[in-house]
């Protein structure tokens, strides 16, 4: 739950608190040999991730070789065009 | 809708392992080896502090930070057996200690007076595992009491530790425990861990256990 909460976390440090309710995605990479059960972490993200201050955004856990655990994207649906530098628009 | 990706590829572990740098290089600088022992709930971690402090607290002074899910019992406990202060954290349902609470104990120790830490984590082989504290090494301590597969089963525990400890082993006679086969799955998740087998209540084992950290403080003075 702690890692979740991180992840969590971290999302609002690059979005703003404000802008929690518009995210739509969560992309975390889990590696093979993390020490991280990817079903557990996925579970926790479900619950915070459908709870205020979030407004229901999935989480996508993808797993991969190594030791490596990252907040890979954040899908955001606020209305607005892409700002240039910032990713692609789906 | 406009839907937009922003990468992010941020590390998860980045702002715990900043505290975990953190630690290390002050305690480095105040000359302290500090060890994680990592272990199931049970495996007698906490009587295992008890004897060495009992044995070892009056050659060099050793502090302790505890982690435990809800009280401050085994701190208490670790009070009756130094003069020192040890620090309890309590991590209200958490399961693991991270770096910024062991930041937090070690900034109200006196580090001038300490030359060995020990952080006893919360009893748990799994995630504790994962979190670097900023300690030198990991020793995962499990008792002759659980199965022998425990390091197949608990991996990264094994694999991050440096050193296992094997408790209660005055207990062996009545089990049927495969010490020998506990080592060999030790060693293949991790072949250069190394063994201790003791019993901290009987004391049978210990002086093995002494002389290593014995041997780790005057290597770090020396250092």
């Amino acid at each position: 739950m702690s890692l979740a909460l991180e992840i969590c976390r971290m999302a609002e440090e690059r979005l703003g608190a404000e802008a929690l309710p518009e995210v739509v995605e969560v992309g975390v990479i889990v590696g093979d040999e993390a020490g991280i059960v990817a079903e557990n972490l996925e579970f926790c993200l479900v619950a915070l991730l459908s709870a205020p201050p979030f407004a229901g955004a999935r989480p996508v856990v993808e797993r991969c070789p190594g030791q490596v655990l990252r907040l890979a994207y954040l899908e955001v649906d606020d209305g607005r065009p892409e700002p240039a530098a910032a990713g692609g628009t789906r | 809708m406009s839907v937009r990706t922003i990468h992010v590829q941020g590390n998860v572990m980045a702002r715990n392992d900043e505290y975990a740098d953190r630690i290390r290089r002050r305690l480095r600088d105040a000359g302290v080896i500090a060890f994680n022992l990592i272990s199931s709930p049970g495996s007698g971690k906490t009587t295992l502090l008890e004897r060495t402090l009992d044995r070892l607290d009056a050659e060099f002074p050793i502090a302790v930070v505890t982690g435990d899910v809800q009280t401050e019992n085994d701190a208490r406990r670790l009070e009756r057996h130094t003069g020192r202060l040890v620090q309890a954290v309590v991590t209200d349902g958490g399961c693991h200690l991270d770096a910024r609470q062991i930041h937090d104990a070690v900034g109200a120790l006196d580090l001038r007076e300490t030359r060995l830490l020990f952080v006893e984590n919360v009893g748990n082989l799994v995630c504790p595992a994962t979190w670097d504290l900023g300690e030198a090494a990991k020793i995962v301590v499990l008792s002759v009491t659980e199965g022998e597969d425990k390091p197949l089963k608990y991996p990264t525990a094994f694999r991050r530790a440096r050193y296992a400890v094997f408790n209660k082993i005055d207990l062996l006679p009545h089990l049927d425990y495969d010490l020998d086969m506990a080592v060999r799955y030790a060693r293949q998740i991790n072949p250069e861990i190394e063994t201790f087998f003791v019993s901290a209540q009987t004391g049978e084992g210990m002086d093995a256990w002494y002389r290593f950290l014995r041997s780790r403080v005057s290597g770090r003075e020396a250092a």
